[in-house]
């Protein structure tokens, strides 16, 4: 063991970011030296809302060896298997980001091509007829591929619609029997070192002072020791996502639970819907120079699929990014590094992929400006590409009903954003790398659902005959629904293996 | 504002009494304005704290002082308790046999079937018992009435000596100051002959106006001080000393149990916490010497003892005044029972809530005081006869020990209830007396006890009604019993790591 090894990891904050945290690091330093400690006081509230999460959070729970099931028995979850989009593009226009691929490329040739020259020729269903999540989706349907799946099963993709303050409580059970030690307690004051500002200290109410080497600032919005101590600065995306509050509140479901979010463009922002097993999660994001709160929660209550079951909670927030996620000693995650608005479903996976660099590029005491600055650059570039795909919904608006679209669709984007579009736009190219967050499918997706459509596309489509290529098309797209035909419902599959506990009654006396 | 109102409280002693009054004083009435609570105490002295077992009462602690029980489970290392197994004899469950008809108690239904000969013993129809046993838990199910799980009762096993430090964090965080210090002297009214101060090794003056002594056995205040005296019951508890050792959890054994089983000369506790497991011999000195008792004790042991047996000594009986001018007693100074049916903490805490209930002014009225000190005895009193119940009602004779125990006199009361039970199958709860009818009967059947008589209404089923019925209601307690968790995969759901190799050192 290297003497600099860091021995004292101190998280601040006991929401999902804190948790997550707790649960990866108890984990991956549970080597007898290093202690995890977390602090949280039960007087401060999470965020914690329903929340819908992406693909990439399966390889979280495999990385820290969680049961699925159990998790998701735990988290009162659902499956998602993408984003139905109402009203966004045009008023009465629905399109659905699914995940998995669409399609299958032929000859090398992406799959979209063979699609949009499809499309020249006769009148066509949208893109995701050809996703297996979309038509599964489409029928209330959930299974989970085994991995010897066969086509076009296999092409299907989920992630989870969770109870994110349950998500917390099933991770601190998890740190806490790793041996992350939970400490209760509201911060009053943290202290500096002298000689580099690294924090050294954080001071509890009851006059308990907690030191450590390498603190997480989990602390939300108010970035605690990120920003309230270390001054690291914000940089406000607003001009682009200016959306700046919501409300959110809880509705009962009932039957089947759809497995997908939904996103409903409403005049000044937009409305989710999430559905777990036990009820229904729903929020009006919206900006506030647009419309008031009391008239953003009216439009929100009287868009509730079922009986409003807790009182609207309103939320304020900035849109943008911690200029430095990493500062000094101090590593940001979840709302203290930056915020974007949750119409991707992206919060859960900044948390998880800060997470993730942090343990690559884990500090010793002696703190390399190698580590702090690659994970800084990469964390910034994962945001971006969060904000990039996120103000393409908002950019991509042809909606004149409103004075907010109208501002929205007129607005100048990051060049990065305006290049992709123009590529689309030119002949339906989508440069997604490799790493990019988002692959070339969710592009296309949302592009074409919102009525980006291509002049031409590419010319190498043409040495791939058309009658064939229809054909083949056709026999896909039954392919995948006769698929889905045969998949239980989400209701049926978690009734067989994840329903969550406490539903299930004891026997009684029949006497 | 009263202006005779306490607006000082002083606590002496810091173990599990001291910690529990802290925190329930300063959640209650901490916002008081002026008032505060210090607790002195040494870090020199020890407290006697081993494995402790407590009943289902402290679930009403721990919520009244707004503890959240996941977190305490897990700081504590605690394990969950639904019963005491007397070993091989029966199982003394929380919560309640069966299930009551046609408005009489379950017991005269089960005495009717085995004079039918229906042989299953009472355990069977407790789902306490069966699930114990069977190393499982689970919450109880007030959501479904009719359900044997609506009214399981439950409580902990905890490292004593973690759960007065996770007390101490709370009572701290509210306000409570402690002051480190040994008592080197106490300072008394010279009119009054209350308590002013104690002194403290270097020389601090700690004031007060109400005093809590959680000295210990000791009882540093009330007896050295003041002299309350005390009213001594070993001529029905002759047991007087007892050794405890810890020793090596057995992980294929995690019964949500405590466990007593009889010995030579008194009884050897076992108390399964997470980590480890608490074991202890309480003996009669009169009856075997000390060597052999401690290694009567390590030859019964399940796992490998975790260092020597600690001894200890106590007189079993209770102080004559709780309460006496502005000094309330709490814990081993009050009085000493021994842990047969794990009722030290719970002493504790009705003390505690007493004296919450009562709580003096300056002025302490003596109707108080004369009202509380009636109140604590007649506590120590209902305990005494149910402890003297398990000693007296056995069958045993190859020992001088359990003759004596056998043929003494046991106090009135108790010679009464075990009388009308025998004769008519009635089980008196005498006023608001802790232990319940489950209990009493618990422990008069499994002594053996026989009754010769049950309720005459039992006879309003017919003969295979009533065989059907019994037969129904244990295979619903089987039922669910079986689906219940084991407390091992409940533990770490929670969070707590029944599996010591995941615990790694703090």
């Amino acid at each position: 063991m290297n003497e600099n090894n860091i021995r004292e990891v101190v998280i601040v904050g006991g929401g999902t970011a804190g948790w997550m945290a707790a649960a990866a690091l108890s984990r991956y330093l549970n080597n007898g030296y290093t202690s995890v400690t977390l602090i949280e006081s039960e007087q401060i509230g999470t965020i914690g809302v329903g929340e819908a999460t992406i693909p990439p959070l399966i390889n979280f729970n495999d990385l820290l060896g969680i049961n699925e099931n159990d998790f998701v028995k735990a988290t009162q979850a659902t499956f998602k298997l993408g984003i139905e989009f109402v009203n966004w593009g045009r008023v009465g226009q629905r399109y659905f980001h699914a995940f998995g691929d669409l399609g299958t490329d032929l000859q090398g040739i992406p799959f979209h091509q063979l699609y949009l020259r499809e499309r020249t020729r006769r009148t066509v269903p949208d893109i995701t007829a050809w996703s297996m999540s979309a038509a599964a989706s489409a029928q209330g349907k959930f299974a989970r591929p085994g991995p010897k799946a066969q086509f076009p099963l296999d092409q299907l993709r989920y992630a989870f619609h969770l109870d994110a303050t349950l998500y917390a409580r099933f991770l601190r059970a998890f740190s806490e029997a790793n041996g992350a030690r939970r400490i209760e307690g509201k911060i009053v004051d943290v202290e500096l070192r002298g000689e580099d500002g690294f924090v050294q200290s954080v001071k509890l109410d009851n006059g308990q002072t907690i030191s450590g080497e390498l603190f997480i600032d989990c602390s939300g919005f108010r970035g605690l020791l990120i920003e309230q101590a270390l001054h690291t600065g914000y940089e406000e995306w607003t001009k682009w996502l200016p959306c700046d509050r919501a409300i959110a509140a809880p509705c009962s479901s009932t039957g089947n639970p759809d497995p997908f979010t939904r996103a409903t463009a409403h005049q000044s922002g937009w409305q989710w819907r999430i559905p777990l097993q036990h009820r229904m999660g729903n929020g009006h994001v919206y900006c506030s120079s647009f419309i008031s709160d009391d008239e953003a929660e009216r439009v929100l209550v009287s868009n509730l699929e079922g009986e409003l079951l807790d009182n609207p909670r309103r939320l304020s927030f900035t849109t943008g990014r911690r200029k430095l996620a990493w500062n000094r000693n101090v590593v940001s995650l979840g709302l203290s590094s930056g915020f974007v608005e949750p119409l991707e479903s992206t919060s859960i996976h900044l948390v998880q992929a800060g997470i993730a660099r942090l343990v690559a590029m884990f500090p010793d005491r002696r703190f390399n400006p190698l580590e702090r600055n690659e994970f800084n650059r990469q964390m910034q570039q994962q945001s971006e590409w969060v904000r990039d795909f996120v103000i393409l919904h908002y950019k991509a608006m042809q909606r004149d009903d409103s004075e907010f679209w109208k501002q929205c669709a007129a607005m100048d984007i990051p060049d990065t954003l305006a290049e992709k579009i123009e590529q689309f736009r030119n002949r339906g190219r989508v440069f997604a790398e490799g790493v990019e967050l988002f692959p070339r499918q969710s592009w296309v997706s949302v592009m074409l659902g919102q009525n980006i459509d291509p002049e031409e596309y590419e010319q190498v489509v043409d040495g791939l005959d058309e009658d064939k290529v229809s054909l083949a098309l056709e026999q896909f797209r039954r392919k995948y629904i006769e698929v889905a035909d045969r998949l239980p419902t989400q209701a049926q599959f978690i009734a067989s293996c994840c329903a969550a506990e406490g539903a299930k009654p004891a026997p009684e006396f029949a006497l | 504002l009263r202006d005779d109102r306490i607006e000082k409280v002083v606590i002496v002693g810091g173990g599990t009494a001291g910690w529990m009054a802290a925190a329930a004083l300063a959640k209650t009435m901490g916002s008081m304005p002026g008032l505060i609570i210090e607790l002195v105490e040494s870090e020199e002295i020890g407290t006697v704290g081993v494995g402790e077992a407590t009943i289902p009462q402290i679930n009403f602690f721990n919520t009244m002082i707004g503890m959240d029980e996941r977190d305490f489970v897990r700081s504590t290392n605690a394990t969950y308790k639904l019963g005491i197994e007397f070993r091989d004899r029966y199982v003394h469950p929380f919560g309640f046999y069966g299930l009551d008809m046609l408005g009489i108690d379950f017991h005269h239904f089960w005495l009717k079937g085995k004079a039918l000969g229906d042989t299953t013993p009472l355990d069977a129809y407790s789902v306490g018992a069966v699930a114990g046993l069977g190393g499982r838990f689970d919450h109880p199910r007030p959501d479904q009435p009719k359900s044997p799980l609506a009214r399981i009762g439950y409580a902990f096993q905890f490292d004593a000596a973690l759960y007065a430090k996770y007390l101490r964090r709370m009572a701290e965080s509210w306000g409570v100051r402690r002051t480190e210090g040994r008592v080197v002297e106490i300072v008394q009214n010279g009119e009054t002959g209350f308590i002013e101060s104690v002194v403290l090794q270097d020389g601090s003056n700690v004031t007060g106006d109400l005093f809590l002594d959680c000295s210990g056995f000791r009882a540093l205040l009330i007896e050295q001080k003041l002299g309350a005296g005390f009213e001594d019951w070993s001529k029905w508890l002759p047991c007087d000393r007892a050794f405890a050792v810890a020793s090596e959890s057995n992980p294929d054994d995690q019964q949500p149990l405590t466990r007593s089983t009889a010995r030579p000369a008194g009884w050897q506790w076992r108390i399964p916490l997470q980590h480890r497991t608490g074991n202890g011999y309480v003996y009669s000195s009169a009856h075997v010497s000390d060597d052999e008792a401690a290694a009567t004790l390590l030859a019964n042991l399940d796992g490998k003892p975790l260092g020597d047996p600690r001894p200890l000594r106590f007189l079993a009986g209770h102080r004559k005044k709780a309460w006496m001018k502005n000094v309330v007693t709490l814990g081993l100074a009050s009085g000493f029972l021994e842990p047969l049916e794990s009722t030290s903490i719970h002493l504790v805490q009705t003390g505690i809530a007493r004296l919450l209930t009562w709580f003096p002014s300056r002025r302490f009225d003596q109707v108080t005081i004369d009202r509380y000190n009636r109140l604590t005895e007649r506590e120590y009193v209902d305990i005494r006869d149910f402890l003297v119940l398990h000693y007296n009602a056995t069958e045993r004779d190859d020992t001088e020990f359990w003759n004596y125990c056998r043929t003494m006199d046991v106090p009135d009361g108790l010679a009464e209830k075990i009388e009308i039970f025998r004769r008519t199958g009635r089980v008196v709860r005498e006023h608001e007396e802790l232990f319940t009818e489950t209990s009493w009967l618990s422990v008069m059947v499994g002594q053996g006890i026989e009754a010769q008589a049950y309720h005459p209404a039992a006879d309003l089923l017919s003969d295979e009604e009533t065989l059907s019925r019994l037969q129904h209601i244990r295979d619903v307690v089987a039922q669910t019993a079986a689906l219940m968790p084991m407390q091992r995969d409940y533990l770490q759901r929670q969070g707590s790591a029944s599996d010591v190799t995941l615990r790694r050192a703090s």
